[in-house]
């Protein structure tokens, strides 16, 4: 009877010592910290991607309330949340435009040769690394889908033709794909850009090796160049890049092309 | 020569991971990067000596003077975890890049089992203070070792062609016992 006694007392010294110890050592070690950081933290969409530099929204958030960091940086949240972020902090939000991850790359496993028999580690980079790319191509897809497991928003797909497929209506533009691709066949561009677009990122200046590559690679013919009424389109870095301040999207590019690598950027993104 | 002798037989030949199988939780969870083993090894490393100089005396002092040894267990459960706060507390407002490192390793390892059964042993074969201490520190960095060989292996894991049936946490258990198994090597070290 003693020892259960004796046990209870101490029990509750204990606790009660340990409790009112630790309740003063958190008033006197108390940080204060900005009430606007977890404020912001709650609009910000909590996805983490990394899209606007910061580690993770928390770090994006800290970064605002400090005032170092821009409004306009989370393109995931698009407008609604950069707007909620300058009413919070008080300041003018400067509007973004929208923009979308597009593929540079039309090389499917029926048009573009594999170079031989892969079996290194299964992904783009590993292949990338240890033998250049998996396709004759050394600028094609590789077709293992780092851009597919790197999305956050569910938005790229890996279809049977070997080449990712964007959900333009789900993806966000956070840029996560653009970084992650060894071969660097991601662009973003914004939603309601109108015009013609190149979809091959070939830069060498060797015609017979893009013709024995890919069926549909930039083949460097510069038809397009000539075929433009506005003179809009010229060669840079062996790949022709439309100016879209002059482009009219008049497609003439797109019909006179011989290995069918320009399309309109219009009839590719669903326009809202 | 005792204290090396400790020492040593804490840090390899009696592993806590590889030949007690204690601390398996955060042995699995954080071996998943190099860096990020060698934070908790050191977090871990910092709250054992720490635990170990706090719980020896009050089991001395106090349990062993009022006949309460029976309490060992809730006292020192109790005494750890608030000590980890309180810690936890002082690291964050007075030396904020430590806590920045370490901050999210310490609120793991409030009621990490080798931290308590590092006091339960420090009482168990009867050391005397310096020794516990000793002890303290080896069974800790043995158990950083063994988080930093553990993610060594991860990192080839990762690339290696693992069946199905095994990926993930079982591939792991499998390459812990083999390690362990390696470890077994240590046994005759110490005559």
């Amino acid at each position: 009877m003693l020892s259960i006694i004796i046990t209870l007392i101490f029990s509750v010294i204990l606790a009660s010592v340990l409790g009112i110890a630790l309740g003063y050592f958190k008033v006197k070690f108390n940080v204060e910290k900005d009430p606007r950081v977890a404020e912001l933290e709650g609009i910000l969409p909590g996805v983490n991607c990394g899209g606007c530099g910061y580690p993770g929204c928390s770090g994006y958030a800290e970064a605002l309330a400090k005032g170092i960091a821009p409004v306009n940086l989370c393109s995931p949240g698009g407008k609604s949340v950069s707007d909620a972020i300058a009413a919070t902090l008080g300041v003018n939000a400067v509007s973004t435009e929208p923009v979308v991850a597009m593929l540079l790359c039309q090389g499917t496993k029926d048009v573009a040769k594999d170079r031989g028999t892969y079996v290194g580690i299964k992904t783009c980079r590993g292949a990338k690394i240890s033998a250049g790319g998996t396709k004759t191509c050394a600028y094609g897809c590789a077709g293992f889908g780092d851009c597919v497991a790197v999305c956050q928003f569910d938005a790229l797909t890996m279809g049977s033709d070997g080449l990712p497929h964007v959900d333009y209506l789900k993806c966000t533009g956070c840029g996560m794909c653009v970084q992650e691709c060894p071969q660097q066949l991601f662009v973003l561009v914004p939603k309601s850009r109108k015009g013609s677009l190149v979809l091959c990122s070939n830069r060498t200046t060797a015609k017979a090796s893009v013709i024995k590559a890919c069926k549909t690679g930039c083949i460097k013919c510069e038809a397009c160049v000539r075929a433009c009424p506005e003179h809009c389109i010229s060669m840079v870095n062996g790949i022709p890049v439309t100016d879209y301040s002059k482009c009219t999207s008049c497609g003439i590019c797109v019909e006179k092309c011989p290995t069918k690598c320009y399309q309109l950027i219009q009839k590719t993104i669903p326009q809202i | 020569m005792n204290l090396i002798k400790i020492f040593l037989s804490a840090f390899l030949i009696d592993n806590i991971v590889l030949m007690k199988f204690l601390a398996l939780c955060p042995f699995v969870g954080m071996s998943t990067d190099v860096n990020k083993s060698i934070g908790m090894g050191l977090a871990v490393t910092f709250v054992t000596v720490l635990a170990t100089s706090v719980t020896y005396p009050l089991y001395y002092l106090v349990l062993v003077p009022f006949n309460l040894k029976f309490l060992q267990i809730l006292v020192f459960i109790l005494v750890i975890a608030s000590l980890v706060q309180l810690v936890e507390f002082f690291l964050k407002k007075n030396v904020p890049g430590l806590y920045a490192s370490m901050g999210i390793y310490l609120t793991l390892i409030t009621t990490n089992c080798a931290i308590l059964g590092v006091t339960f042993n420090n009482i168990s074969y009867k050391f005397n203070f310096i020794e516990a201490i000793v002890y303290a520190t080896g069974t800790a960095l043995g158990f950083m070792l063994a988080l930093v060989l553990m993610a060594g292996i991860r990192e080839r894991l990762r690339s290696s062609p693992v069946p199905k049936f095994l990926q993930g946490t079982p591939i792991i258990f499998a390459a812990t016992s083999l390690l362990a198994v390696a470890f077994m090597g240590f046994a005759n070290l110490i005559k």
